[in-house]
């Protein structure tokens, strides 16, 4: 399996009697770029640190106008790390497609960060949260339409010769033609973020993408959507799923004790709930079919935003915190469960601040991170029955 | 003098099968009604009233009610094509049309485009402009209790309350534990349709005020005095700008004129074309 560190990089200076919207109409005079200009350093540092770690890589993704996360352009971001990392995967999880007009843009964005970084970007397309179709004004009834037809014109440009054509709906260009090509051929990886949407997942076992899993559920809807996934690929695809085609995103936090780390770590969690989330879900129209937005709307009640107390954090798994002992019981019997090959941690959250989150990346990439490589490791089953009808160390008799 | 009852009708057009109240002496004036984006038609006592003379015909638009087809549309310009299929279906020839906001915003397109197919046109708070210093409201990512202050001038109207009671029901859909799919849907639906044709440019269209010389039919501009979507300024335009336009006040009422005022814009439209 691979072991990611997953970066939001919030604003953790929201004030205290603010309780408006994180997205969309935040006033932006309550950014601070002293603050920022410190914060994104510190973060950029966080994502390098993860290297030293041993983690398998870092991601980034793409939010706007918003002070949830600060990456409008998660690939400026990916550009410094592809410069400052020399070994780890970065996953851009990912650019929202409609947002790109022509998407041509992210076709060469992408292929400069696999060239800087000697072929180590994954690509994550994203049809972006319904808050950025209000902060760009884009038409969401075209969100999926825009999205497909974008994910083609990249997918051209990467493997197609040049120049060609593509003439779309939505986009029309006489003249496509690259420069530069990605390191990676005939693409780099292809990771694509889902909330549960029907189509996503039909379009990603299609393709035989990755399937993320990164919205903060409760844990029991996460085992519902990656078996909901898994049908999908063997249903309508004719193929069991790898592991590694599946990635479950989950804020962690790792310190001595049990309580350490809730007292530690608990504030700084509620200020993600109450401060940075409101708004988060906000469902622009036609943005999701009526076939999915039931599905959608199934998992809405057990998404992080309404959650009041430390025992529903506990026992939904909505964040696994605790001592090294815990945090790894928590994530093997999860991980099994899951059967998902990537694993997405997200070791800052909210407001917490530089050394508990690089304590928290060391703990984990000492205590942690050896002994899940160890137990799933890669090309074996991942749930326990299934490996040990296989024989322990993993290897399909 | 009662007349006869609306029926619901189903009718195939180019883009699909959509459904369509009708009503009215055949030998009436004929009158389309275009509705606004909250699909209103179904049980409206205002076509009522207005079908006691009047040959009365209020299609669905594609995704709204359970009228199919808005895969096949994707703006305003497809709209008034599905529009000219219905009149060449129905051979509608040249009627009133009376249109409420949104439907009001289409009936100007129509008119504006094809004046020799409408005889006479009446906006009811129609949208379909962009005055700057007098932004239209906001009807996407409201919740239903947000958007039925804005709608109705008497919060007690039966619908406005049934909006209150769906409050729960925002746009921020995580604020939620059980939700009725099936009061979800039809209102995921209507305002996908809208979204096509009105979420940018937001509810109107930067040509049309170029336009609007085009239109010689005599024209009634009705106005909900206490409107707090559209502002003013919107109505005084059409009037100020279509020739021979005149428009009326009509107090004590919102956006939803057609809902709170049913009695009396009948009257208005009755003696409009009489």
């Amino acid at each position: 399996m691979r072991v990611f560190s997953f970066h939001l990089m919030p604003y953790p200076g929201l004030p205290d009697d603010y309780d408006g919207p994180a997205w969309v109409t935040c006033p932006n005079r309550l950014f601070d770029p002293q603050l920022g200009s410190q914060l994104y350093n510190r973060y950029i540092d966080e994502l390098v640190y993860a290297e030293e770690m041993g983690f398998d890589g870092v991601c980034v993704n793409e939010h706007h106008q918003n002070a949830y996360g600060l990456m409008p352009s998660p690939n400026l971001i990916a550009s410094a790390l592809a410069r400052e990392t020399s070994r780890v995967k970065i996953a851009v999880v990912g650019n929202a497609l409609p947002l790109y007009d022509p998407p041509t843009r992210v076709a060469e964005e992408f292929a400069m960060i696999d060239n800087i970084s000697g072929g180590r970007l994954i690509a994550g397309f994203v049809v972006g949260g319904g808050p950025e179709y209000y902060s760009f004004s884009i038409n969401p009834a075209f969100a999926r339409e825009k999205f497909q037809e974008a994910h083609d014109l990249i997918m051209q440009a990467w493997t197609q010769p040049g120049p060609g054509e593509f003439i779309g709906k939505h986009y029309r260009l006489r003249y496509l033609n690259t420069w530069p090509r990605p390191v990676q051929q005939p693409h780099p990886e292809i990771w694509i973020p889902g909330a549960g949407s029907v189509e996503t997942m039909e379009f990603v076992a299609r393709h035989r993408y990755a399937y993320m899993g990164i919205p903060y559920f409760h844990f029991s809807i996460f085992e519902r959507t990656f078996g909901m996934f898994r049908d999908i690929c063997r249903e309508q695809g004719g193929y069991e799923p790898d592991p590694l085609q599946a990635g479950w995103l989950t804020p962690i936090y790792v310190a001595e004790t049990d309580e350490q780390a809730r007292a530690e770590y608990e504030p700084h969690f509620w200020y993600w709930v109450r401060k940075l989330l409101p708004g988060i879900t906000i469902q622009p129209p036609g943005y999701t079919s009526v076939r999915s937005l039931q599905n959608i709307l199934r998992g809405a009640g057990h998404f992080a935003i309404n959650l009041e107390t430390w025992d529903q954090v506990v026992d939904g798994r909505y964040a696994i915190v605790g001592s090294p002992e815990t945090v790894t019981e928590i994530l093997v019997d999860s991980l099994e469960r899951l059967e998902t090959g990537n694993l997405l941690g997200l070791f800052q959250l909210g407001s917490l601040p530089g050394a508990e989150t690089q304590r928290n990346l060391q703990l984990f990439g000492e205590e942690i991170l050896p002994v899940l490589k160890e137990r799933f490791p890669d090309g074996a089953p991942m749930r326990a029955a299934a490996r040990a009808a296989t024989g322990a160390d993993g290897v399909r008799s | 003098m009662a007349g006869p009852a609306l029926v619901t009708e189903r009718l195939d057009t180019q883009v699909g099968s959509i459904e369509l109240q009708r009503g009215g002496p055949p030998d009436g004036p004929a009158i389309v009604y275009l509705h606004s984006a909250q699909g209103e038609g179904q049980s409206l006592m205002f076509l009522d009233r207005l079908a006691e003379r009047h040959a009365v015909v209020a299609p669905q638009f594609p995704g709204f009610g359970e009228s199919e087809g808005l895969d096949q549309i994707d703006d305003m310009d497809d709209a008034v094509f599905h529009l000219l299929d219905l009149w060449d279906r129905l051979d509608l020839g040249a009627p009133c049309i009376v249109g409420l906001s949104l439907g009001g915003w289409m009936a100007v397109e129509m008119a504006t485009r094809y004046p020799d197919k409408v005889g006479a046109l009446v906006l009811v708070n129609p949208a379909g402009l962009y005055l700057q210093g007098h932004e239209i409201g906001d009807i996407f990512g409201r919740s239903p209790g947000e958007l039925a202050r804005d709608l109705f001038h008497d919060q007690d109207h039966p619908v406005a309350q049934m909006m209150h009671a769906l409050n729960e029901l925002t746009a921020d859909v995580g604020k939620r534990i059980e939700i009725p799919f099936e009061v979800v849907k039809p209102i995921a639906t209507t305002l996908a349709a809208t979204a096509k044709l009105g979420w940018d440019p937001y509810l109107h269209n930067p040509k049309l005020p170029r336009r609007l010389w085009r239109i010689g039919c005599p024209t009634l501009v009705v106005h909900g005095a206490e409107d707090q979507l559209i502002p003013p300024a919107h109505c005084a335009y059409y009037t100020e700008h279509i020739a021979g336009a005149r428009q009326v006040e009509v107090t004590d009422a919102g956006h939803m004129l057609p809902w709170e005022k049913p009695d009396e814009l009948a009257q208005l439209v009755g003696g409009f074309l009489r």
